[in-house]
């Protein structure tokens, strides 16, 4: 989630509130303060609220909830007579666009650099690594309109941003650094998107990488900025970006957007209405608001309201606000804006009764017999490898016939699967516990994954100067003595097992575990060097 | 007066002794030096004995005496040969038999001890007979044969034989043990009571012919060897007691398989398809599909424009392919929202805690799999006041008296809340989070009341109770660690 520096002298002039007030009641509408610095706080915001990711955003989010202005923020969109026209090859490419055109800006180093890294959270945060959304930002007197936006040939030229000689966007996609970085995302196209001017001045090739001709410099006054997608939220994209320029005094002017068949006129700040029922939202936050405190609430989290009727209240929703789907969204601001800290924690009266699941209670019978028996309980990871898993057990892969659960995209070779039996994992646990004293016995109840779907096992391990055969069968016997199950025990030809020293446990004719004197072998597999006896159930019936 | 067996042995032998320094005491009284010291020191704290220290000197003979002790003393050497001659020898002339350093220190002794007389160079020897051995002579013999001499009769031949460099001298501290009037007293009443034989071990015998009057009292301050019980695994107790807790509310365990559709592990959830989350980069894919569930229809509706609920929904379009990719559920939300959808019928209230797997390397704080505690309860009149009033009891209930919320974000739940507690050295710590199932989560699967959820970290918890810096010891567990956790109170 992007984490906003905030400094403290921007944010205390854009929120009109002293920096303590802020940071109090700032984690109150919805954030994680990071980490506070001597001249600038460092906060993260949630991903559904990306008009929060600048400082831009937060003052005027801060200076709703704290009743410095409330009710929805104007802002005015002059008409210009700045226009785009739109290629029809483009609209299988990357088809949603909008632009807007913002005059009259005064950066500083701060608003500057709030604007660079808002561009990079949206990129991340709506656009999902420009997949859905780039956003362009260019000195608009660095270019003559009307612009374009066309598909081009990989071997149109131009020179990027942070280049000196023109290349062709072609080996951009395999040159620049950006390129590489997000050539993936036009890998299914031969003809790439641009933006030019009536000159042929490349603006950008989105999502790519903007022209270095129209970098926006710290003296720059006049903004062309044009959001590209796959996707409408290019439009929302758009709305965060000028409306947070504009909170810094700035002047929002409209572009026309004109596709082949229609024209638009873009930024479109025309706040979206939504009715919901005060009753509803007083049953489902489990409070008894009055009107007036819903309207107050809607309003200090920046909403204009207006009650229709004795339920309905119309509820008109900013611009920029992209999160906004359903009436739930607008109950959680009524609540933020209420105070999640006004809320009375109330239980309800609906009578149930619990009831332990019969796996757990088989478990902790299972527990009880171990303990009994003299095993320490452990818990190791159910991700494992083939290595341990069969290698080191000197078992073959076949063993397992109901399939093995493989992941497709290990991060390290020690867990590329999940484990099918739990005795490797026990084995494991004693090759860490070499250094502590003898005797060791361990088990675990736990689960495994076969073909697919969650077993009950049973296994346990003890290692010892004196471990044989008769004391694991003893063991084995008195398990199966408490669960009250009778068993056969056969020859085993389980090769983890020394050869005649253990046993295959039969139940109704059916092997539900193994047990007896592990293989020599696998005792150095696991960096041992003493006896270990072992045994594993399966098959448990709860 | 109660006295260790040890203390009444060595109170025994010295009442034999009466004055003893401490290797006799020892080994009459059969006990090693240290332990009888460390029992006299004891006795002597009682009134029973006191320990004298006294200061003496030690002689050793040095390299040089040890070799004047097999030829005879300069003076002696030179005495003879000058005997052997018969008449005055010069100066010089011993010179050229003698080394000169012998011949030097020859000359006083000869004259101190009157062996011979030394007139113009010359040596006259007194007698022709050789003189008797000296004091000092003896004592240097006695000492080549001994080795170690503590006091000496002649002493003045001692201090000539240290000028001389022969004899070497170091002080010792020396210790006698003696017994007090009232050790003594104490000695008689303990050998009359002892007439009769201590008991140390009970037997069957003693039991049943009512010998028991003279049981050894033991010290029951003296360290014994630990033993540990076997028990269950400290993570598993904490476990369980949340298990417990949520039973006593009134909860339903639940589990399900770790290998679930996406449908079920986020597609049910309202996760658009090109979220983060459900990237390769965080979610275990397994290379497996699974069927989608009869009426998936009207998920795939809500999440392209909202269904019947009046959501604007995510938009574009929901690929059912990528709805049946398999994964390791990433969490327990997987498992109590498909229990809702084939448990519609209200109120359920259930709660599941089991392993989750997300694609994190390991690190101390990072384990690719881990425990997850999820609530839900679906009930027709609950609201999100009541869904903190459940947190707060729960939370109370596993020791956590202090809880606060601020408003939080789950792709799945609106209003969303985090759930903070006080913890006496670390403040507020987030532990939790919250919320109401969104509409377009429930709505789809025939749930039509509305479902609080809350989900929490067990391994979290578990890091505060049990004081722990590193995750990986609950899975990769020190057998020292497991025989040492106490099962506490």
């Amino acid at each position: 989630m992007p984490v906003i520096t905030l400094h403290y002298d921007d944010l205390e002039n854009l929120t009109g509130a002293d920096r303590d007030t802020i940071l109090e009641r700032v984690r109150m509408i919805g954030a994680d303060v990071e980490r506070v610095h001597d001249d600038h706080v460092d906060i993260e915001f949630f991903p559904d609220r990306p008009d929060l990711y600048s400082v831009e955003g937060v003052a005027r989010a801060m200076r709703g909830f704290l009743d410095i202005e409330t009710g929805i923020p104007q802002y005015a969109v002059r008409e210009s007579d700045v226009e785009i026209t739109y290629d029809q090859e483009i609209g299988n490419i990357r088809p949603f666009l909008a632009c807007a055109v913002v005059k009259g800006i005064k950066f500083t180093q701060h608003s500057i650099e709030s604007l660079m890294k808002l561009q990079e959270d949206l990129h991340w945060g709506i656009g999902r690594n420009r997949s859905k959304v780039s956003i362009g930002v260019h000195d608009l007197d660095r270019v003559v309109p009307p612009f374009r936006y066309i598909a081009a040939d990989p071997s149109y030229e131009f020179v990027p941003l942070d280049f000196e000689v023109p290349m062709s966007i072609g080996d951009m996609l395999k040159k620049h650094p950006k390129g590489v970085k997000f050539a993936h995302l036009l890998e299914k196209f031969d003809k790439y998107p641009l933006i030019l001017d009536s000159e042929d001045t490349v603006l950008s090739f989105p999502p790519i990488i903007n022209g270095t001709l129209t970098r926006v410099q710290d003296d720059t006054e006049n903004l062309f900025i044009e959001v590209t997608g796959t996707d409408k939220s290019v439009s929302v994209a758009l709305n965060i970006v000028v409306t947070a320029i504009a909170e810094r005094g700035a002047e929002i002017e409209s572009v026309q957007v004109c596709t082949p068949e229609t024209a638009h006129i873009t930024p479109d700040l025309t706040p979206k209405t939504r009715s919901i029922s005060v009753g509803d939202a007083d049953a489902l936050l489990g409070l008894d608001m009055s009107h007036d405190e819903v309207l107050q609430a809607l309003r200090r989290m920046r909403f204009d309201a207006a009650a229709r009727s004795d339920d309905v209240i119309e509820v008109v929703v900013p611009a920029y606000r992209a999160d906004i789907m359903h009436a739930y969204d607008i109950f959680e601001d009524i609540a933020i804006g209420h105070g999640y800290d006004r809320i009375t924690p109330v239980l309800p009266e609906t009578m149930t009764i619990g009831e332990e699941h019969p796996i757990s209670r088989m478990k902790s019978s299972l527990r009880e017999i171990m303990v009994g028996l003299g095993f320490y309980e452990v818990m190791p990871f159910t991700l494992t490898s083939e290595t341990v898993h069969f290698e080191m057990m000197q078992r073959p892969q076949t063993s397992d016939t109901r399939g093995v659960t493989r992941v497709m995209h290990p991060i390290t070779r020690e867990q590329t699967m999940l484990r099918t039996t739990i005795l490797p994992n026990l084995l494991e646990i004693l090759s860490f516990n070499q250094h502590r004293e003898l005797p060791q016995r361990i088990f675990e109840a736990g689960e495994v994954v076969s073909g697919g779907r969650n077993e009950v096992h049973l296994a346990a391990v003890a290692i010892d100067a004196h471990a044989n055969f008769s004391e694991i069968r003893s063991v084995v016997d008195s398990v199966m003595c408490e669960r009250r199950a009778a068993h056969d025990i056969t020859e085993s030809n389980d090769p983890a097992f020394i050869d005649c020293r253990c046993a295959d446990i039969i139940i109704n004719g059916e092997s539900v575990g193994v047990f007896g004197e592990v293989h020599p072998g696998v005792i150095l597999n696991f960096g041992l060097d003493q006896p270990v006896i072992a045994f594993e159930m399966w098959g448990l019936k709860v | 007066m109660q006295l260790t067996p040890n203390e009444k042995r060595v109170l025994s032998a010295l009442n034999d002794l009466k004055r003893s320094p401490p290797a006799e005491l020892a080994a009459k009284s059969d006990l090693n030096p240290d332990a009888l010291m460390q029992s006299a020191y004891l006795l002597e704290e009682k009134g029973l004995s006191e320990i004298q220290e006294s200061v003496t000197e030690i002689y050793t003979i040095s390299e040089e005496g040890k070799e004047y002790a097999r030829v005879g003393l300069p003076e002696r050497q030179i005495l003879s040969y000058v005997q052997s001659c018969g008449e005055g020898v010069t100066i010089p002339e011993l010179k050229t038999r003698f080394p000169p350093a012998i011949v030097g220190i020859s000359m006083g002794w000869l004259r101190r001890k009157g062996w011979a007389a030394i007139a113009d160079g010359v040596v006259v020897p007194a007698g022709d007979a050789a003189p008797d051995t000296g004091a000092d002579e003896d004592t240097l013999m006695m000492l080549l044969e001994e080795g170690v001499l503590t006091e000496s009769a002649h002493e003045t031949a001692v201090k000539d034989l240290i000028k001389r460099k022969l004899v070497d001298v170091t002080e010792k501290k020396l210790r006698t043990i003696a017994i007090t009037e009232e050790g003594e007293k104490l000695s008689r009443e303990i050998s009359q009571v002892e007439e009769t034989a201590e008991i140390v071990q009970l037997t069957s015998d003693i039991i049943r012919s009512r010998r028991w009057d003279n049981i050894r009292a033991y010290d029951i301050h003296a360290t014994v060897p630990r033993t540990y019980p076997v028990k269950i695994h400290p993570y598993q107790r904490l476990i369980d007691q949340m298990r417990r807790i949520l039973l006593e509310m009134g909860f339903t365990e639940i589990k399900g398989d770790v290998v679930q559709s996406s449908f079920w592990n986020f597609d049910a959830l309202f996760q658009p398809q090109d979220h983060p989350a459900r990237e390769m980069q965080d979610t275990f894919y397994l290379n497996s599909e699974a069927e989608l569930p009869e009426g998936y229809e009207k998920v795939r509706d809500v999440h392209e424009f909202g269904g019947e609920t009046g959501s604007t929904g995510w938009g574009g379009e929901w690929s059912e392919e990528l709805s049946r990719k398999e994964v390791l559920r990433t969490h327990t939300t997987a498992i109590t929202i498909r229990y809702l959808a084939e448990h519609s019928d209200p109120p359920k209230k259930a709660f599941c805690i089991d392993r989750v797997y997300r694609r994190e390397a390991i690190d101390p704080t990072h384990t690719p799999e881990f425990e997850q505690l999820e609530g839900v309860v679906m009930d027709p009149g609950v609201s999100f006041a009541n869904l903190l009033g459940y947190l707060v009891e729960f939370y109370h209930h596993i020791g956590f008296k202090d809880v606060r919320f601020r408003p939080g974000y789950f792709p799945y739940t609106e209003p969303s809340v985090e759930a903070e507690v006080y913890v006496d050295s670390l403040g507020w710590v987030e532990l939790g989070g919250a919320g109401i199932f969104r509409e377009e989560v429930t709505a789809p699967l025939g749930i039509k009341c509305p479902v609080l959820a809350w989900g929490l970290g067990v391994s979290r918890v578990a890091m505060l109770r049990l004081g722990l810096r590193d995750l990986r010891k609950l899975y990769q567990s020190d057998i020292d660690w497991l025989r040492e956790s106490p099962v506490g109170a």
